[in-house]
């Protein structure tokens, strides 16, 4: 019995490699990307006696930013657009400091600074005043509960179709590739979108998480990174014989995106080695675009980035997806595997 | 209007699926496909209907929206009821609103599935489903209707039932090709065709077939050549090619189970010789 | 003290209102093949599953080797199912090197025509194969009787005689074989036939047995598709035979006037009602 079971597992690629691949990579994220601690943060100063204030500031803070001809607005403009965490503004009645609280643990860190460093500084936490997880969570989480339902959700309702065997129906009825797909996503798509706004209303009244941004921007980014997501699931419905195959994969493709897009563990904590894998995850420019949104009040302007990232992610996905569908429905040439005999056993008497 | 395949082969990567295969399916008839699994039915079948693109050599065949098919595993779609599954059909092939109504009653009183319209496809049995299957590949009344071993694990009752709905699609003017395993099917068929490793054995009605057979079968208790005797009830049979058969052996008139597997022993035989 | 390898006395299984198995009694004495035939629905694998011990009876006794059913007793029998047993992800030889070691005999042999395939996935042999080589497994063990259910369904000619030869050759050794099939001309190489409708058995014995009182006529005639449509037309029990129409269990002037009446002509002659036929009636019936 546990020879079978062996040989069956050694054949079974996908387990195998989600055993021995999966405690490897959360070993490999918990040593290098597990970093509550951030070491320094993006500091602007401005104000009349920035040179001087730059000069002096404690090494924690990395000023990147010297703007002497500018005020108080500019430096909350900065922060609303996610060009910097701190902004010391001078000059005026005392030094201070502004914080950007939707960057949680930047902050926290900063206030303990600004704080330790005997300095008569006046702070002011911006955006998540009381620098509540709650808050900078929310907006992430919606993110990660449509990657869930995007790509599990996704993945089995089109792999049903292959292992029902109606995949091969459909290739030889009239309609195209395209309509099929279409055909497919859109109820999941239409769930998704439901399913964001029922989160996001619930979170926001759960947790009393503000949105102070524009709802069409919001939108904007969230239809975006529902059709990356959306592709991603087809992609695996494509490359996948069974439910069970699908999941795993899925699974796969879910947990880097709850660990390193910054969800958790701060994107700026992490060492470099792992950091870039966080650049390429969708979520971690979705919850970019919702935290923006929702906490800080960001412009469209202020977003095109994560937002163009994720069209350019959204065409990428589909476009491949959709090639490997239309394979399964356009006539084949030169395919590597014989198609298999059916299996024939039907419900008997 | 007759359709079919000329001279085609299909490979799938270094196997030869068919070679050199040509097949007429005129309207009117059924073809029965005749062939273990294995022998290319099911790629004859799909390239017919334009799933798979040969080689070489020609298809003849209407467009997607005037054939009917039947894939081998399932055809409907288990989620949904019967009657969803017929509407959904009739939708993708243009059959709507009264005219729907009507033929999918017509179609439901054939195939005896009245009584089961609102059950959901995963709850009939083999027989019933795959009845439903073939409601749906004719609810558009398509010119040419394929279907692949579709009385396979079916009950005799429901393959009477299949085969008398397939009768009428071939009276009523479609042209007609279905595999099978069953030879007693085979028989029944107005032409049938013998696959064997992707290769045509022979063709033609049932008694051109017979007519064309050459050599003869021979009744034996025990086999004089091992490799060219095969088991009947309690005797075996043996196939002598030439016609070279001891005198002494009684002689059978041989049916369509003789003549297919004589023909696959001789193929074997030729092949294993060539090698 | 029955001889009997396998034998159902009264046997009635209900599943709450629904009577799935209705007062059978049957029985298969060793080196006999009989063969189980019936529509979907009529009761063949419930009363199978209660000769294997694997459900028990609502009503009536089962006797498996002559005693009631055990797990020790179940080891001297063999079973093929429907889906074959087989794991389609280990080779024939993984396959039954893992019955070889359950069963506690040594590893059968594979016959010659199975031998290329031996290290060869069973998902990637071909059905006959497949089958052959789960009728190999099942038999390792040397059991006395065996239950095979539709063990030839989807298989080509020559295999399904190769699987015969199987068959007959464990009978002459002295199994008692039981098989269901819905196959017609499989069911004439049984010994013994029985026949099962909506949980009864309704006939048994031989092939003239089972088709009993059934009555069939054939229609010959040029034009096979008027003459086809208009007993199909009249709600008569059709079979279209290649050009000529079979009518099961009608009388002859009843047909000649509806033959007449759609203006066809036409020859009606009875001949012998085939198995199927009685099938068709019963289910008839049923409706």
């Amino acid at each position: 019995m546990i020879i079978k079971e062996f040989r069956e597992l050694v054949r079974d690629h996908r387990t195998l490699a989600l055993l021995v691949a999966l405690p490897l990579l959360l070993l490999v994220v918990f040593g290098y990307a597990a970093n509550f601690s951030v070491d320094s943060v993006d500091t602007a100063v401005v104000g009349p006696e920035a040179e001087q204030v730059a000069g002096t500031v404690p090494g924690f803070f990395d000023v990147s930013t010297t703007e002497p001809s500018e005020a108080e607005d500019h430096a909350r403009d900065l922060l609303r657009d996610d060009v910097v965490d701190v902004a010391l503004v001078t000059g005026g009645s005392g030094a201070q400091a502004l914080v950007d609280g939707s960057n949680l643990f930047a902050a926290q860190s900063a206030v303990a600074a600004l704080e330790t460093s005997g300095q008569d500084t006046s702070i002011e936490v911006l955006y998540n005043p009381d620098l509540k997880t709650s808050w900078v969570m929310v907006p992430a989480i919606i993110g990660l509960i449509l990657t869930f339902i995007g790509t599990i959700i996704t993945s089995i309702g089109l792999v049903r179709e292959r292992e029902a065997g109606t995949l091969e129906q459909l290739a030889v009825m009239p309609i195209g590739p395209s309509t099929v797909i279409l055909g497919k996503v859109t109820p999941y798509f239409l769930l998704a979108a439901l399913d964001m706004a029922v989160i996001t209303v619930l979170g926001m009244l759960l947790f009393d998480v503000p949105f102070n941004g524009h709802v069409l921007t919001f939108a904007l980014g969230a239809v975006l990174f529902l059709l990356v997501v959306l592709g991603i699931g087809i992609f695996i419905s494509t490359i996948s014989q069974t439910a069970g195959q699908a999941i795993q994969v899925a699974f796969f493709v879910l947990l880097p995106q709850i660990l390193l897009s910054g969800m958790i563990f701060p994107l700026e904590a992490m060492a470099a080695g792992v950091r870039w894998i966080g650049y390429l995850l969708p979520l971690t420019y979705f919850t970019m675009v919702s935290q923006g949104v929702m906490l800080r009040g960001a412009p469209i302007t202020a977003l095109w980035l994560p937002l163009l990232v994720l069209a350019v992610m959204a065409m990428v996905v589909f476009t491949a997806a959709t090639l490997r569908f239309r394979r399964d429905l356009a006539p084949e040439r030169k395919v590597k595997s014989r198609p298999r005999s059916t299996d024939r056993s039907r419900s008997g008497a | 209007m007759t359709y079919g395949l000329t001279s085609v082969d299909v490979s799938f990567g270094d196997v030869r699926a068919l070679h050199d295969v040509t097949v007429e399916i005129p309207a009117g008839q059924v073809v029965a496909i005749v062939g273990g699994d294995g022998a290319g039915k099911t790629t004859l079948l799909r390239t017919l209907v334009r799933e798979v693109a040969p080689d070489a050599g020609h298809v003849h065949a209407p467009s997607k929206a005037e054939i009917g098919f039947l894939p081998a595993s399932t055809g409907s779609w288990a989620a949904l009821s019967v009657t969803q599954n017929l509407n959904f059909a009739g939708g993708v092939y243009g059959v709507r609103g009264a005219a729907l109504d009507e033929r999918r009653t017509a179609l439901l009183a054939t195939a005896g599935l009245s009584a089961a319209a609102d059950r959901l496809a995963s709850r009939l049995s083999g027989g019933m489903r795959r009845k439903l299957g073939v409601c749906m590949a004719i609810v558009h009344r398509p010119r040419l209707l394929v279907l692949d071993e579709p009385s396979t694990g079916v009950d005799p009752v429901s393959r009477v039932d299949l085969w008398r709905m397939l009768s009428e699609a071939a009276a009523a003017g479609s042209a007609v090709v279905m595999s099978t395993t069953y030879l007693d099917e085979a028989e029944r068929a107005g032409h049938l065709v013998v696959l064997d490793a992707g290769h045509v054995l022979v063709q033609g009605s049932y008694d051109e077939v017979r007519a064309g057979f050459p050599g003869t079968v021979t009744r034996t208790g025990s086999a004089v050549r091992p490799g060219w005797s095969w088991r009947r009830g309690r005797e075996r049979h043996e196939y002598w090619p030439d016609g070279d058969a001891p005198p002494r052996l009684p002689v059978v008139e041989p049916d369509l189970e003789d003549i297919v597997i004589a023909l696959s022993l001789a193929r074997r035989a030729d092949a294993g010789a060539r090698a | 003290m029955s001889t009997k390898v396998v034998e159902a006395r009264s046997v009635t299984r209900r599943f709450g209102s629904f009577t799935a198995v209705d007062e059978v009694t049957m029985d298969v004495a060793p080196g006999e093949v009989v063969g189980l035939l019936g529509a979907n629905g009529a009761g063949k694998t419930t009363l199978m599953r209660m000769l294997l011990g694997l459900l028990p009876t609502t009503e009536g006794t089962v006797l498996m080797l002559g005693g009631p059913p055990r797990r020790e007793r179940r080891r001297r029998l063999g079973y093929v199912p429907q889906n074959l047993g087989l794991y389609r992800d280990l080779t024939l030889t993984e396959n039954l090197a893992f019955v070889a070691d359950a069963y506690g005999t040594p590893v059968p042999a594979l016959p010659d025509d199975l031998s290329r395939y031996a290290d060869v996935l069973v998902a990637d042999i071909p059905l006959g194969a497949q089958r052959q080589g789960a009728f190999v497994a099942a038999l390792s063990h040397e059991p006395e009787a065996v239950l095979l259910d539709e063990p030839t369904s989807g298989v080509d000619a020559l295999a399904r005689a190769t699987l015969w030869d199987t068959i007959r050759e464990q009978a002459d050794r002295g199994v008692g074989v039981l098989i269901t099939t819905h196959y017609m001309q499989e069911a004439q190489q049984c010994d013994r036939l029985l026949l099962m409708s909506q949980g009864r058995l309704v006939a048994q014995g031989s092939e003239a047995d089972i088709v009993g009182s059934t009555r069939a006529l054939v229609v010959r005639t040029d034009d096979w598709a008027a003459a086809f449509s208009a007993l199909n037309d009249a709600g008569a029990a059709v079979i279209l035979d290649g050009r000529t129409v079979r009518v099961a269990d009608a009388g002859r002037d009843e047909i000649a006037r509806i033959l007449g009446a759609a203006h066809v002509d036409a020859s009606v002659e009875p001949v012998p009602a085939t198995i199927e036929e009685r099938m068709l009636v019963l289910a008839h019936q049923a409706r």
